[in-house]
């Protein structure tokens, strides 16, 4: 038995008392109620057809963000490009659309924070944060929702800013999942990489996935990388619905372990 | 305004005259250095087309403020409305993106597509962030040459996204130069009051004495300095200030803390 095994590490330094089965390889995110709050989702895309099961949308009534019932779809294609990425590693998993961007006449911070919240009152159980925010007016009260996401046990995994400033809430590391892209073609084939501001890489760069108007595209940014670990998170889920997200966090740290050797380096290192 | 009488309000006329010149003097070479600095970037990225677009009003609408490439031109001043096309998402989500394949869609794209008679296939769109605001949006189309196209790669939109601090910086600079000429045509023009041919030939007669004129040369001047160098800007503000204690030793009067 070598150092490494006598310590309880594996080659990089892991220890081996994390270990995760690979049940989630096979699953399919069934049952599990995922929120992306980005710019709506299309949801008569043949790819997210029937799998969208609501929709709401951020509107401003005196001075109060509040949430109605939304029909009018994505009205960037941000979302459903998010959604699409989801869908296609957790197709059977519940996407639900809270959008806040489009709405006329709200500030984009406060619809921001608006539809955060009420992804948490929803106990939404994963929630893609694919946007983010470098004001520094957002950093309290997005830290306050995110502590409060954490005690509510729901799993907030957001895209990092590809901008030189720390962006929020992607700098936030204890309480939240963040994501930077890699230039990973395989979908499952993410990376932890502990120490660093935004610890997570995953496939972004030259993604094709559902776009408006039924269509598709390819598409490069941290946007994009951010889904795919919901996608896995929503996998992991469905084989234990209750893991918090500590245990998430920590089976994330282990299967990355498991991909070593076969990630790339994140391209923005 | 508030009431005054005849001469304090010509003295603040007075001096809003000389910050719309001074803000002119400041933004027009700002738009020039805009431009030049979109042609340095296009070019390390290897982009055909290369726009700068701001914030237009408080809902997110953007308007396009400097442009290179075959269309610059008229695309100069075109509005997206709030939340189209990638530009309009990434000014509301501050979010850069990639797009390799923009095709054949029915949105904001081949409108302006259809203006200007350009075939966008590929877009790079950055956010102009300065304090933490999002204040436009820095866009890349195309590459030179002929397509197919490389997409762009995760390394040019890190340069890009360096570019686009640059150049955050000088949208700002416009911003606020901009910011006091309008509200110094709102006053001028908004006020009924008043009779317009007298203003004119009070503004003609402003613009044409001694006192306005040595202050644009002086501006010309810091402008001219503060083009050189660092160097040349640290040395200029320093004995400027010192300038201006001196002066304030001896007045009671300081521009600074009006």
């Amino acid at each position: 038995m070598d150092l490494e095994q006598q310590l309880g590490q594996d080659s990089v330094g892991r220890p081996s008392f994390v270990n995760i089965d690979d049940e989630w390889r096979s699953a399919t995110g069934s049952g599990v109620r995922v929120a992306i709050v980005d710019s709506g989702i299309d949801v008569s895309h043949p790819e997210l057809k029937g799998r969208v099961v609501g929709s709401v949308e951020a509107r401003l009534e005196s001075s109060r963000v509040v949430f109605d019932p939304s029909a009018s779809g994505d009205s960037a294609g941000h979302g459903t490009a998010c959604a699409g990425i989801i869908a296609k590693i957790a197709p059977d998993c519940k996407l639900f659309s809270i959008k806040v961007l489009g709405a006329a006449g709200l500030g984009d911070g406060q619809a921001f924070l608006a539809g955060l919240e009420f992804a948490i009152k929803e106990r939404f159980k994963v929630i893609n944060l694919s946007l983010g925010t470098t004001k520094p007016q957002f950093f309290n009260p997005l830290h306050d929702l995110l502590d409060r996401a954490y005690q509510a046990g729901c799993i907030v995994v957001a895209a990092a800013n590809n901008l030189p400033h720390p962006s929020f809430p992607s700098v936030f590391s204890s309480s939240l999942i963040s994501v930077i892209k890699s230039s990973e073609t395989d979908p499952l084939n993410f990376g932890f990489h502990f120490g660093q501001v935004i610890e997570l890489t995953a496939p972004g760069v030259n993604i094709r996935t559902p776009w408006l108007e039924k269509g598709y595209r390819t598409l490069t940014g941290n946007s994009f990388a951010c889904p795919h670990i919901v996608g896995i998170i929503a996998r992991l889920l469905e084989r234990y619905p209750d893991m918090t997200p500590f245990q998430v966090k920590s089976a994330l740290y282990a299967i990355a372990g498991e991909n070593q050797g076969r990630i790339e380096s994140p391209e923005a290192d | 305004m508030p009431p005054t009488d005849g001469t304090n309000l010509e003295e603040k006329l007075g001096r809003l005259i000389e910050t719309i010149d001074v803000a002119n003097i400041l933004t027009e070479p700002l738009t020039r250095s805009l431009t030049r600095l979109l042609e340095i970037s296009a070019s390390e990225l290897n982009s055909e087309e290369a726009s700068v677009l701001i914030r237009e009003g408080s809902d997110g609408d953007l308007r396009f403020l400097a442009a290179i490439g075959k269309v610059a031109e008229q695309l100069i001043n075109i509005k997206v409305p709030a939340g189209k096309g990638i530009a309009g998402f990434v000014m509301s989500s501050g979010q850069p993106m990639a797009v390799s394949d923009v095709g054949e869609e029915t949105s904001f794209y081949s409108e302006v597509d259809r203006t200007t008679g350009y075939s966008t296939q590929m877009i790079l769109a950055t956010p102009l962030s300065h304090n933490g605001e999002i204040i436009g949006v820095l866009e890349y189309i195309n590459r030179r040459g002929t397509p197919p196209f490389e997409p762009f790669s995760p390394v040019e939109m890190d340069r890009a996204a360096l570019f686009a601090e640059a150049i955050a910086s000088l949208v700002n600079a416009y911003e606020s130069a901009k910011l006091f000429r309008d509200f110094g045509e709102r006053v001028l023009g908004g006020d009924g009051g008043h009779d317009v041919g007298l203003v004119r030939d009070w503004l003609h007669k402003l613009r044409g004495s001694d006192d306005h004129r040595e202050m644009m040369d002086l501006a010309v001047l810091v402008r001219e300095v503060a083009s050189r160098g660092d160097a040349e800007r640290d040395l200029c503000r320093s004995i400027l200030e010192s300038v201006l204690r001196y002066s304030d030793s001896r007045t009671d009067t300081s521009y600074l803390s009006l």
